[in-house]
């Protein structure tokens, strides 16, 4: 299996995106849903109502194009946060970060926000609001519903789909669109094992020199498969990264250690 | 590819960068006119009935609320109704941008965490399909103060610049409420009764000229309330509005537009992790 994962393309040395001493904390409201009523309940008593998270820590991470990152880490680990940073959602509270070319911004999962509208309304609303215009997504339609094998239940309101056709629309999405630098956050490991086949086939095809890809994921064979660069991330920090054997390795094994591994300590 | 395409910096509490957030909101306003479009589709307005309702519901509202003002009041004056159906259907464009606008920010949760864009542009959305919605409430109007035998007369183009200032209130207060509802989201919840009051504070059901004036006090505190007075005197009588009233109603806009702008606009980097 070791023999397919170092894969034939070669580091370019010309950055796609550079991550230097990045940090993100944010103050989060304790109450899932803030309210005015429970703001005013507390006021007597002059509780916390806002908790600090500290989500990055000090990330260091070049990016270059014909790369293909694979990051892992448990839940929490801040895989998310750092995808949201490098795709500019998430402004970094410390460091900096240098993007060189166009991110498709995790596109594919803002597809469906709006659950009662059309698949078909829902690809263009998520494709104009990330900058895209109305005839370079229409220059896309027709292949994003075909990739997606939805057939006519793309006209239907999102709602009614199940949450396999959901992934499938937002995996066709992410995967149309050719940005330089596309990020796929866990949209891989879901749909049945034919589309899952089909979806792997086309991240294998996009891998080339021109573009940069960063694949989120827990499909550790996927992973070892696709990428020739893994980055671990634990607790908001960078614990390793390299090739991928090596470091799906540690970190498996780092899982079967539990949370007792000094791990935290070593970085 | 030497130069950065984007850079992601810390930001300072303040504003981003206006120049920049203007061409990036401005390079997307498709985006504006397509969400109003397919949220109309969505609710059916694309439809002749759909059209009906949208005009059958302010038409049966004025209908009760001038029972209400003939068993109150003991009047059954023609003026009276046509001053009630203008005014109404006025207040419920900004009425309906306050609703459309209070959720805007919440509702579109999945697409800010998931893309960069202007957050402000999903309650300027609001208040765009809350305009569409008014455009056949205009027509309705026009057609019973025809019906009532009102005249029509040149002073009524006085409309076109209060309409304008009620559009730049309607989106000082769709962009400030979509704000507040992120860190307090039961503000939708109060919002029904906070538009109930400002409905019986303006001067819809009554004229401005009938108030008693001991509570004068109401057109001071009441952003509403000059623009509907202005709005009556022009399109129901046929008179110039006061100056006064006008830049009143212009103070009251200019004033929410810039202080609810400036609030979104420091606050919007961190609705994502808000939500």
């Amino acid at each position: 299996m070791s023999s397919l994962s170092a894969s034939k393309l070669q580091k370019t040395n010309e950055l796609a995106v550079s991550i230097k001493n990045v940090g993100l904390t944010y103050t989060t409201a304790i109450d899932r849903r803030p309210t005015l009523k429970a703001r005013v309940k507390a006021l007597g008593r002059g509780g916390k109502q806002t908790r600090v998270v500290r989500a990055l820590d000090d990330i260091n991470l070049d990016i270059e194009y014909g790369q293909v990152l694979g990051v892992i880490g448990t839940n929490g680990a801040g895989k998310s946060s750092l995808m949201r940073c490098v795709a500019g959602i998430l402004p970094p509270t410390q460091g900096r970060i240098e993007v060189y070319g166009s991110v498709s911004t995790l596109l594919a999962l803002g597809v469906g926000f709006n659950p009662s509208m059309s698949g078909r309304d829902n690809v263009f609303l998520g494709g104009l609001a990330a900058g895209m215009s109305r005839e370079e997504i229409e220059g896309h339609f027709d292949e994003i519903a075909d990739f997606s094998e939805l057939g006519e239940a793309i006209d239907a309101p999102m709602r009614t789909y199940s949450s396999g056709m959901y992934a499938r629309l937002a995996f066709s999405v992410a995967a149309t669109v050719r940005p330089d630098i596309l990020i796929i956050d866990e949209a891989l490991s879901t749909g049945d094992a034919k589309f899952k086949e089909k979806s792997l086939n086309r991240v294998k095809e996009l891998r080339s020199d021109q573009r940069a890809l960063i694949l989120v994921s827990h499909a550790m064979q996927t992973l070892r498969e696709t990428c020739n660069d893994v980055a671990w991330l634990h607790k908001g920090q960078l614990i390793q990264r390299g090739e991928p054997n090596q470091v799906i390795d540690a970190y498996q094994e780092f899982l079967h250690l539990g949370k007792s591994a000094a791990i935290d300590e070593d970085v | 590819m030497s130069t950065p395409l984007q850079v992601y910096e810390p930001f300072r509490a303040g504003l981003p960068k206006l120049g920049k957030y203007w061409k990036s909101l401005w390079s997307r306003r498709t985006f504006i006119s397509e969400y109003s479009k397919s949220e109309l589709r969505e609710q059916h307005f694309d439809s002749v009935f759909g059209q009906m309702w949208l005009v059958l519901n302010p038409l049966l509202l004025s209908g009760v609320y001038f029972i209400l003002i003939v068993i109150i009041g003991g009047t059954t004056d023609s003026a009276r109704y046509v001053h009630l159906t203008a005014s109404l259907f006025l207040f419920y464009l900004v009425a309906n941008s306050l609703t459309g606008g209070v959720k805007s920010i919440t509702a579109g949760q999945r697409l800010i965490l998931n893309t960069a864009f202007p957050r402000i542009m999903l309650p300027i959305s609001a208040v765009v399909i809350a305009i569409f919605k008014f455009i056949p409430t205009l027509i309705v109007f026009l057609v019973i103060k025809a019906i009532m035998g009102s005249q029509f007369s040149i002073e009524m183009l006085w409309a076109i610049p209060i309409l304008m200032i009620t559009l730049f209130l309607a989106l000082g207060l769709s962009i400030t409420i979509s704000c507040i509802n992120v860190y307090f989201r039961d503000i939708a919840s109060f919002l029904p009764y906070l538009t109930r009051t400002l409905l019986y504070l303006s001067p819809i059901l009554y004229e401005a000229s009938a108030l008693n004036p001991n509570l004068k006090a109401l057109e001071i505190v009441n952003p509403l309330f000059p623009i509907l007075d202005s709005w009556s005197r022009a399109l129901v009588h046929g008179e110039v509005p006061q100056t006064s009233s006008m830049l009143q109603g212009l103070a009251w806009a200019t004033g929410i537009f810039f202080i609810g702008t400036y609030f979104f606009l420091s606050r919007e980097r961190e609705f994502a992790v808000r939500l």
